[in-house]
């Protein structure tokens, strides 16, 4: 069995005083969460290190304003971060980051992970307009019953990865009715037993309800599928791809937003993606007309031979998206179909290897042959 | 050649079927003659959902061209550069865009990022663009608003940024086509070079017309336009300015960039806000959480924003990708925009104005000289 937190408060109140306890106490000099950061209510993550300002903290705050993972790699890049610090993150979140460590992006050492199954996120243009304060108690009864909010993003509404895998504590919160008044926290890790060591709280044996998150991920799977199912209806071959994304604009917002992408310099935006004058003139003689800049499909498809091997499926790509093309759906689906070939789940643990920097020892038989 | 030394004559040309024929016609005339060998100009996409910029040597092609599209998917500046950034190349293009697209286009000429040598720049009088999301939630929709505010010059279905742009007839490159003022099925030509007039003369269309009552109404709308302008930065300037509003104004942001990809003249290949310079270790966040308590993270939202300001504002052509782009919705194109009015005010330098017009960083004026001398004193 593994041990349990239970702390006798609202669930996302339980957490904060967690986090305080934490700063308090000294057992970790910063606390990395979602936090409101000014008087209109702009929800952004933030490195806290004193214990008052955790009063405007929202750890679990339905929004993915940037994907924490690609913070977490901002965060230790240069290093493991040199004092302890605790990080309060979504599952996908924490997946990307795993994929970044395992990329030398980034750094676990020091950093103590809390997170959550995962009810999904809104999408940013609805923070913007405020749309998703005043929809929190909606979005919270929906956690609580365990249903699918058909305002969220696509792809949360169709993630089957939302229990968290490696994190050290992992707060229960789909399905659960009790969220209201009781904080239940799951230390998975020795690290998230010494975090909660001395806290107040009780003390149980506990695991997830199997039956209950089994209930919810037939949910999400139906979901995916009919989403798959329409996407797939357009995603017909090149003219597919060309009427999906032909109004791509270029901004490569999606590569920047991307926690995969870590690239300094993206290969689409080097040298190697300018043309001289006298290609236009060939490629022109030949064609008639040419789109400039050119290359927008070769630029997806390029993004996505890159990076769908550890895609998460977080979204963040598709919510900058300024033509709305369903952007992360497709790298969703086109990422799950490479990961399953080499029965890999992006994340899921931070010492299986990337499929392309290993290889089996059939694999050489197959060259072979 | 400055807005000062334009021809006082033009052509008067006739729109038969309509406006966006006759230009078509004439691009296709000047195909068939080798006045250029090919055009730069927006072209639906087959989704129908979008309009691009294509490069067209085959002139069947230019049927489907759209002179005046309804959105400014891409800056036209981003395409001309696309082409000739690397060289002049050995063909005549003409590229057919909007006056904030050519007169981008001559900053990036200026910065080098753009050799105008074998283009000609042909604008034409703008009635601004519809905000890309307007547009793509329902193309035929917005086609249909599009078509009805242009016709009418009605400017309220327009970005922010278009509605109060004084210069949406500003002619700055070598050719501009003029709607305003014309009288009913013609339009003008208005030549702004010699490279202009050259194509006008291989053309057999003589700069003989007057063009007084397009320079009238051009006058009296820009005019409109400013006061417009004045009063819509004012209030702007009131609701951003000061650290607080401005931290406010750009505490959504999220660092996507988007306005600094789309921006014409953002021509850095890697900007200084992606590179190593602001990767920093772990203890200098800590360090500076430790001494405010919390920070955002990323901090420094509305550093990128103060910067970005710094490196393109005497260049800003006001042109709104940025706004259109921005996930968030921060109005970040008349932000950029009022900033620019005084920045470039102060050097008395509009962007893109005149491609012989030096970059006021570049340049400097003997009496500058002084005011350092003074200042060591």
């Amino acid at each position: 069995m593994t041990k349990a937190l239970m702390i006798n408060k609202n669930v996302e109140q339980g957490i904060i005083e967690f986090l305080k306890f934490l700063l308090e106490s000294g057992k970790v000099k910063g606390v990395f969460t979602l936090k409101k950061i000014n008087k209109d209510n702009a929800v952004a993550y933030s490195l806290i290190s004193k214990s008052s300002e955790l009063k405007d903290a929202v750890p679990f705050y339905p929004l993915m304003s940037v994907n924490a993972g690609k913070l977490l790699s901002r965060f230790t890049l240069k290093g493991a971060t040199t004092e302890p610090v605790v990080a309060v993150v979504k599952p996908c979140e924490l997946r990307a980051f795993i994929e970044l460590v395992k990329r030398e992006q980034g750094s676990l050492e020091n950093l103590f992970i809390i997170s959550s199954t995962c009810g999904g996120v809104y999408p940013l243009e609805m923070a913007v307009d405020g749309t998703v304060e005043k929809n929190l108690s909606k979005y919270w009864d929906a956690v609580k019953k365990g249903e699918i909010l058909t305002d969220l993003r696509p792809v949360c509404k169709s993630c089957e990865e939302f229990k968290p895998y490696t994190a050290d504590i992992a707060v229960d919160l789909i399905g659960k009715s009790d969220i209201d008044k009781k904080c239940m926290m799951f230390l998975n890790t020795k690290k998230g037993e010494e975090l909660a060591k001395d806290m107040g709280g009780e003390f149980l044996d506990k695991e997830f309800d199997k039956g209950k998150l089994d209930k919810f991920h037939s949910k999400r799977e139906a979901e995916k599928k009919k989403l798959f199912d329409e996407l797939e209806t357009k995603m017909n071959g090149m003219d597919g791809l060309i009427d999906i994304f032909g109004k791509c604009i270029g901004c490569h917002g999606c590569m920047r937003v991307c926690p995969i992408c870590y690239c300094k310099l993206c290969e689409f935006e080097s040298p190697d993606s300018e043309y001289k004058p006298s290609n236009y003139e060939s490629e022109l003689n030949k064609r008639g007309g040419l789109r400039v800049p050119p290359g927008t499909v070769y630029y997806q498809l390029g993004r996505l031979s890159h990076i769908s091997i550890s895609c998460v499926g977080c979204g963040a790509c598709e919510d900058v998206c300024p033509v709305d093309i369903p952007v992360s759906m497709i790298f969703k689906k086109v990422g799950e179909s490479v990961q399953k070939v080499f029965d890999y789940v992006p994340g899921k643990n931070v010492e299986e290897e990337i499929p392309l920097v290993t290889f089996e020892k059939e694999e050489l038989a197959e060259v072979e042959d | 050649m400055s807005e000062t030394s334009l021809n006082s004559k033009g052509a008067v040309i006739s729109a038969k079927p309509n406006t966006k024929e006759a230009i078509i016609g004439i691009l296709e005339k000047a195909m068939d003659k080798g006045v250029f060998d090919a055009v730069l100009i927006p072209m639906r996409v087959p989704a129908g959902d979008s309009f691009v910029y294509v490069l067209i040597k085959d002139k069947s092609l230019l049927k489907d061209a759209v002179p005046l599209s309804p959105v400014m998917s891409v800056q036209g500046a981003h395409a001309v550069s696309s082409v000739t950034r690397l060289g002049k190349g050995n063909m005549k293009i003409a590229a057919v865009m909007r006056s904030c697209e050519t007169r981008a286009a001559i900053e990036l000429s200026k910065l080098s990022q753009i050799n105008l040598e074998n283009m000609i720049l042909i604008s034409i009088d703008c009635p601004g663009v519809l905000s890309m999301s307007d547009f793509i939630g329902d193309p035929k929709k917005g086609m249909k608003l599009f078509d009805d505010a242009a016709e009418k010059w009605d400017d309220k279905p327009m970005r922010p940024v278009c509605q109060i742009c004084d210069k949406a007839s500003m002619v700055a490159g070598d050719l501009h086509i003029g709607t305003l003022g014309a009288k009913k099925d013609t339009f003008f030509i208005i030549s702004n070079s010699q490279k202009g007039n050259d194509v006008m003369d291989e053309l057999d269309i003589a700069l003989k017309d007057s063009i007084d009552s397009w320079q009238a109404k051009v006058k009296t709308l820009s005019e409109e336009k400013q006061k417009k302008r004045k009063n819509a930065l004012k209030d702007l300037k009131s609701e951003i300015g000061g650290l607080d509003n401005l931290l406010d104004t750009f505490s959504q942001c999220i660092n996507c960039h988007n306005c600094m990809s789309v921006c014409p003249i953002c021509y850095c290949r890697l900007c200084y806000f992606d590179s190593d310079k602001v990767k920093h270790p772990s203890e200098d966040y800590l360090q500076r959480a430790e001494s405010k308590g919390s920070i955002r993270f990323l901090p420094d939202t509305t550093l990128f924003q103060m910067g970005r300001m710094m490196h393109m504002s005497l260049s800003c052509v006001s042109c709104g990708a940025c706004e259109d782009a921005c996930p968030m919705s921060i109005p970040v194109a008349q932000i950029f925009s009022m900033i620019a009015d005084e920045t470039q005010g102060s050097f008395d330098y509009v962007s893109g104005r005149d491609p012989n017009e030096s970059l006021p960083l570049i340049a400097y004026k003997e009496e500058e000289l002084h005011e350092v001398e003074d200042s060591n004193d």
